[in-house]
């Protein structure tokens, strides 16, 4: 426990300055939640609560939270896919204090995004990020769940589903316009404190483009990698979106061959194939895919 | 054709050089053999049909936009006038994105109220960069000749070197720096990838005695290159851009109240003959080798 002296130290750091401890959740929206929720079942997420005023339905496993929204439309800018194809809307994350974090990257030209909160619904601030997507700020997530406010337990289940082979949020892989790459570093770099990784330290089976490494502790540290157009492509639209999930594993062979078993299919060409260092799952319902990586640490 | 010809698609018009309704300028400045135009706010906004309809007309037009104007005023503010201008700064984005402007120029503050200290412009510069991010647009910044703090390029370059953003620039405005007589020679500390922008015109006189003058010579009484009394200088400008890398847009930003009053044609003609004269004459770009890039568009 930090005493309250140090703490006042600890807010100043400049390399962590919203004090950044993970993703909290996921969000995809969805014209199509059953579809999506059958594949989220085959990854080992399983629904565990539904929101108490929209078509919204919480998904787990392990620490990860999947949100699937069919109560709103897709973000206005995204693309992952065709029209009716599952969209990663929002990402949350877990910050030491949500209305300093919430402040501070406005300050810094960040966008709100207004929030339509019900009677009761908790307040969640969010920003503008990625092709419409949103970048939401939670905290006090030690001392109550924030799912337990809107969301009510689907009964008879487990709440806390374990993770299957160690699964954990390794990370999130952002498809960028031709000569982005210098401006969302920035974004990520100056709003939450990403460092670029040297070009020689990649992880998985899919090295390209550039990895951002987020600030704060070890065990719930993660990762934005960004990806440029193929060189020689003009994107005449400039579209930008999340395109992927990581996911970290310790052993990605064995999980590979347990997923496998549950029904996902894997990459397996020339190019992408699993292996020691991870692997890639064939796109499901137009754009949902996950990449697994290498990684020791396990769920908590 | 040679590969050295003069490129009239290195040029473009600004909608503000033409009178009429948007549409009307647009077909004007396509009939003229231009590709891309420069959009001023007021055009879009001030369309009959609304901005929508505005919109629409930019992207049937076919041209290609070079960029948005204009944001005033931005810099150096602080509480609610601050808080103000990111509202409105906020609104052009959205405006710019939605027109398909990849550029947004902004001109130095001329507020009694803005500060001075050039760390403060750049925070601000900064933070209206970060807001341009997400909407992938470019921040142009240029030095307007009657700025209060800022009113030549070089001090407009220095404070977006202080904000140190890869997605602010500097717009340069070939009237201001003929109208301050800054040296050509500044020019050499520019980094070209990040002149985002290039409005060129001149004027008929060879001295502005006041800054009234200079403002009233701004608004009213300027003149196409080659037009005006200093077509040696225009020339040198876009030859020494051109040897130092630049090979971005030109835009020619003419305001002028003769042309407001003879017809469109005659004006993007008179736009057309700068555009020779200059990619012709002077600038002699190379063309790009056919099958060098490939379009990908959405499925």
């Amino acid at each position: 426990m930090t005493s309250p002296a140090l703490e006042r130290e600890l807010r100043a750091d400049p390399s962590d300055p919203i004090g950044l401890d993970g993703i909290e959740f996921v969000e995809y929206t969805t014209p199509r939640p059953q579809a999506l929720g059958q594949v989220l079942e085959t990854m080992g997420f399983r629904p565990i609560a539904r929101h108490r005023s929209r078509e919204v339905t919480l998904y787990r496993q392990g620490a990860m939270n999947v949100v699937v929204n069919a109560s709103e439309p897709a973000p206005a800018d995204g693309e992952g896919g065709h029209d009716d194809a599952p969209k990663i809307a929002a990402i949350a994350l877990r910050v030491r204090d949500a209305a300093a974090a919430y402040r501070h990257v406005l300050d810094l030209g960040a966008w709100a995004v207004p929030t339509h909160v019900e009677v009761m619904e908790l307040n969640i601030p969010a920003i503008h990020g990625v092709g419409g997507s949103r970048i939401y700020f939670v905290d006090r997530h030690r001392e109550f769940s924030i799912y337990d406010v809107d969301f009510t337990a689907i009964p008879t289940v487990d709440p806390h589903p374990p993770a299957l082979a160690g699964l954990h949020w390794f990370g999130v892989v952002q498809y960028i316009g031709n000569d982005r790459m210098q401006d969302w570093t920035a974004f990520y770099s100056m709003l939450f404190g990403f460092a670029v990784l040297p070009d020689d330290q990649r992880f998985g089976v899919m090295p390209k483009g550039r990895v951002l490494v987020g600030p704060g502790g070890a065990a719930s540290r993660f990762y934005v990698q960004l990806i440029e157009p193929e060189p020689g492509i003009v994107d005449a639209e400039g579209r930008e979106w999340i395109a992927r999930i990581g996911l970290g594993t310790p052993d990605p062979r064995a999980c590979v061959a347990l997923l496998r078993e549950r029904g996902v299919q894997f990459n397996e060409t020339p190019h992408v194939h699993s292996d020691e260092r991870g692997a890639v799952t064939r796109t499901q319902l137009g754009s949902v895919v996950f990449e697994l990586v290498r990684d020791d640490r396990s769920a908590s | 054709m040679s590969q050295h010809t003069g490129r009239i698609d290195d040029f473009g018009m600004d909608t503000i050089s033409l009178a009429g309704p948007l549409p009307a300028k647009l077909r004007a400045i396509r009939e003229a053999g231009f590709s891309q135009v420069m959009l001023s706010a007021r055009d879009l906004v001030g369309h009959a049909e609304g901005v929508e309809a505005a919109i629409a007309a930019v992207r049937e037009s076919g041209l290609r936009v070079t960029g948005f104007q204009v944001l005033r005023d931005f810099e150096g503010l602080s509480g609610q006038l601050h808080e103000y201008k990111v509202d409105i700064a906020k609104s052009m984005l959205e405006l710019c994105a939605a027109v398909g402007a990849k550029v947004l120029l902004v001109c130095s503050s001329t507020s009694a109220h803005a500060s001075a200290d050039p760390d403060l412009i750049a925070r601000d510069l900064r933070k209206l960069a970060m807001l341009a991010i997400p909407r992938g647009i470019r921040v142009a910044f240029e030095a307007l000749s009657w700025g209060r703090n800022i009113e030549e390029f070089p001090a407009a370059w220095d404070v977006v070197m202080r904000a140190d953003m890869p997605n602010l620039g500097i717009g340069l405005d070939s009237f201001h720096m003929f109208a301050t007589k800054t040296s050509l020679d500044e020019l050499q500390w520019l980094d070209p990838e990040r002149i985002f922008l290039v409005q060129l015109a001149d004027f008929m006189w060879q001295e502005i005695r006041s800054v009234e003058e200079r403002i009233a010579t701004a608004r009213h009484f300027r003149v196409f290159p080659g037009e005006g009394a200093h077509s040696d200088q225009v020339a040198e400008l876009v030859s020494r851009l051109h040897a130092q890398g630049y090979r971005g847009d030109y835009s020619f930003e003419v305001f002028n109240d003769d042309y407001q009053q003879i017809p469109l044609p005659d004006v993007a003609r008179r736009a057309r003959r700068a555009a020779d004269w200059l990619g012709e004459g002077i600038l002699r770009r190379s063309v790009p080798l056919p099958g060098a890039m490939r379009l990908q568009r959405a499925a």
